[in-house]
C-alpha cells in the first residue's frame, strides 16, 4: 500500500469513528444500539446456558446429579476446575472488549436456573427420581466473588490469583447448608452410614458401580476429617491455574474475530 | 448531550424515514421462535408419554413401531431442510456487493439476528429438556441400541437442528451481507464446524459404549469430545465483536441523514 493510499485509509477511518461518537447523540441510533443489544444478550446468553449445560453435565454432572456422590474428595475439586475452565475462555473477551465483569456470575446463575429447571422436567417428572435426592449445588456465591475480584482490581491476573483460588476454595463451606441434613449419621440394618448414602442404598442407578470405584474408595473413609480442607486448598490451586490457563485460551480466541480469504 | 436527547427528542419513524423498517418488531424471530418451540413441545410431551411404556426395549415390534418412523421422519426432514435452504441460499447469492445500499445491508443485519435469536431460544431448550433427560435415562435403563428414545430426541434432532440452522444461516450471511462476501468469518466458521462435528464425534461415542452399555458414568472420558466441541461456542464472543462493529457503523451512517433533518 502507497503512503497516498495509507493516508487515505486514516482519513476515512478517522470519519467514521467521528461518525460512531456522533452517532451517541442521536436518539434513533440509540434505540437501534439498545435493541442490538438486547437481542445479543439473549442470544450470548441462552447459548452460555446451552455449553455450560454441556461442559458440566459430561464433567462434573455425576457429582451433581446425586447428594451421595457429593463427597469431601473429587466434587469440590472438579466442580470449580470444570466451572472455571469455562468461565475464563468468556471472561477475557467479554471483559478486554465490553469491560464487564459479569461472565462468572452469569454462567453460574444460568446453570443454577437450568438445573433446576432440568432435573426437575427429567429426574422428577421423568424417571422419578426425588427432588431431595437430585437437586443441584450452587455456585453463584463463588462467582460473585470472582467478578468482584476483577472489578475490584481491573486485572484479569490478579482476580485469576483471589478469585480463582476461592472459587476453587470455599465450593463445600457454600453448600454446606444445603448439604448438612444429608450427612446426619442413621444406623441401617447395623451399619452406620449418612442419610445420603441411605438414599444412594434404595436409589440403584446404571452409576452404582462407579459409585463404589470412585466415592467409597478406602482413604476418603479413613483419613478423617482432613479430607475437605485439603481438597479445598488444592482446589484453589487448581482454579487458579486453570482460570489463568483459559484466560490466555480466551485472548487467543478473541484475536480471532478476521475473515479469511480461503481456509486450506 | 446523549442522555438528555434519548429523553426529549421525538424519534423519526415513520413510513418516509428511509431507517423505519429497522424499527418494527422481527416477526420472523417471533414467529420462528414459537414454531420451534411448539415443535420442542411436542417432541418433549412425545418423549414423556412414549419414552418408557414403549421405549425400553428396541428388538419388540412397538419400538419398532412408535420410535423408529420418528427417527426416519427427522432424518428425511433436517436432511431436506439443510440441503434445500444451503442450496436455495447459494444459488440466489448476489454477485455485486457495490449495489447492496447501507439500509438493505442493516435490515440483512437485522435478520440474522432473527435467524440467531430463533437458535438460541433452541440452545435454551435443548439445555433444559434434551441434555439431562439422556442422563436420567441412562440412569434407569440399560440401553441394547444406539437409537434410545432421548437420542432420537437428542442427537437425532435437537443438536443436529442446530447445525440444520447455522449452515444454512452461514451461507446465507457469507453470500448477501457485503462485509462477509468473498471471505469467511473464522469465529462463524468455528462455530458451524464445532457444532456440525457433534455428530461424528456421537458415533465415536457410541462405538464406546458398546464395550460399557451396563454402566452410565456421565464424567467418563468417552463424553469429552462433546465438551471439546462444545468449546466452540468460545467463538460466539468475537463473531459478536465483528457483528456490532460493522452494524454500529451501519446503524451510525444510516440514521445520521434522518438526524440531521430532524436537527435543522
Amino acid at each position: 500500500m502507497s503512503q497516498a493510499q495509507a493516508e487515505e485509509v486514516t482519513e476515512i477511518e478517522a470519519k467514521r469513528r467521528l461518525l460512531d461518537i456522533k452517532s451517541l447523540d442521536n436518539p434513533k441510533a440509540l434505540k437501534l444500539y439498545r435493541r442490538f443489544d438486547g437481542i445479543l444478550i439473549l442470544v450470548l446468553f441462552t447459548f452460555l446456558t446451552l455449553g455450560i449445560q454441556i461442559q458440566f453435565t459430561l464433567t462434573a454432572g455425576d457429582w451433581d446429579y446425586w447428594i451421595d456422590w457429593r463427597d469431601r474428595r473429587w466434587w469440590p475439586l472438579i466442580s470449580p476446575f470444570t466451572l472455571l475452565l469455562f468461565i475464563g475462555a468468556f471472561t477475557y473477551g467479554i471483559w478486554y472488549r465490553l469491560r464487564l465483569p459479569i461472565i462468572a456470575t452469569a454462567v453460574t446463575l444460568l446453570l443454577c436456573l437450568v438445573s433446576w429447571l432440568s432435573r426437575y422436567l427429567n429426574f422428577v417428572e421423568f424417571a422419578n427420581f426425588p427432588m431431595s435426592f437430585t437437586f443441584p449445588s450452587t455456585y453463584i456465591g463463588l462467582a460473585i466473588l470472582l467478578d468482584c475480584a476483577l472489578a475490584m482490581t481491573r486485572s484479569l491476573v490478579v482476580s485469576a490469583m483471589i478469585g480463582g483460588g476461592l472459587f476453587g476454595a470455599l465450593v463445600y463451606p457454600l453448600n454446606w447448608a444445603f448439604m448438612a441434613p444429608y450427612k446426619v449419621p442413621v444406623e441401617f440394618n447395623g451399619t452406620l452410614m449418612s442419610v445420603a448414602d441411605l438414599m444412594g442404598y434404595e436409589y440403584i442407578r446404571t452409576t452404582t458401580p462407579e459409585y463404589l470405584r470412585i466415592i467409597e474408595e478406602s482413604t476418603l473413609r479413613t483419613f478423617g476429617g482432613s479430607v475437605t480442607p485439603l481438597t479445598a486448598v488444592f482446589a484453589g490451586l487448581c482454579g487458579i491455574v486453570i482460570y489463568a490457563i483459559f484466560l490466555y485460551a480466551g485472548s487467543w480466541i478473541n484475536g480471532l474475530d478476521k475473515y479469511a480469504k480461503r481456509i486450506v | 448531550m446523549a442522555l438528555s436527547n434519548t429523553q426529549t427528542a421525538t424519534l423519526e419513524t415513520g413510513s418516509e424515514s428511509k431507517v423505519a423498517g429497522h424499527f418494527k418488531r422481527n416477526r420472523f424471530a417471533y414467529m420462528c421462535g414459537a414454531f420451534a418451540l411448539a415443535v420442542g413441545a411436542a417432541l418433549r410431551i412425545y418423549l414423556d408419554t412414549m419414552g418408557f411404556a414403549v421405549g425400553t426395549d428396541y428388538y419388540s415390534e412397538e419400538f419398532q413401531t412408535y420410535w423408529m418412523p420418528l427417527l426416519y421422519g427427522e432424518i428425511i426432514v433436517l436432511c431436506s431442510f439443510t440441503v434445500i435452504l444451503s442450496v436455495y441460499f447459494w444459488m440466489t447469492r448476489e454477485t455485486d456487493a457495490s449495489s447492496i445500499s447501507k439500509e438493505l445491508e442493516l435490515s440483512r443485519y437485522w435478520r440474522l439476528l432473527g435467524v440467531f435469536t430463533v437458535m438460541g431460544i433452541w440452545a435454551g431448550a435443548i439445555a433444559s429438556n434434551a441434555v439431562e433427560s439422556d442422563a436420567a435415562w441412562h440412569q434407569v435403563t440399560i440401553r441394547d441400541t444406539d437409537f434410545t428414545p432421548t437420542h432420537i430426541i437428542i442427537f437425532y434432532f435437537a443438536l443436529p437442528f442446530l447445525t440444520a440452522m447455522l449452515i444454512p444461516a452461514f451461507i446465507w450471511t457469507h453470500t448477501r451481507i457485503p462485509a462477509y462476501m468473498n471471505k469467511i468469518s473464522l469465529p462463524f466458521l468455528a462455530v458451524v464446524v464445532g457444532i456440525l462435528m457433534i455428530m461424528p464425534n456421537y458415533g465415536f461415542n457410541e462405538w464406546g459404549h458398546t464395550f460399557f452399555y451396563a454402566e452410565e458414568l456421565f464424567a467418563a472420558p468417552i463424553h469429552w469430545g462433546f465438551v471439546f466441541l462444545g468449546w466452540s461456542l468460545f467463538f460466539l464472543v468475537p463473531l459478536a465483536v465483528q457483528l456490532f462493529t460493522n452494524m454500529g457503523r451501519l446503524i451510525a451512517e444510516t440514521t445520521a441523514e434522518d438526524y440531521k433533518q430532524h436537527s435543522a
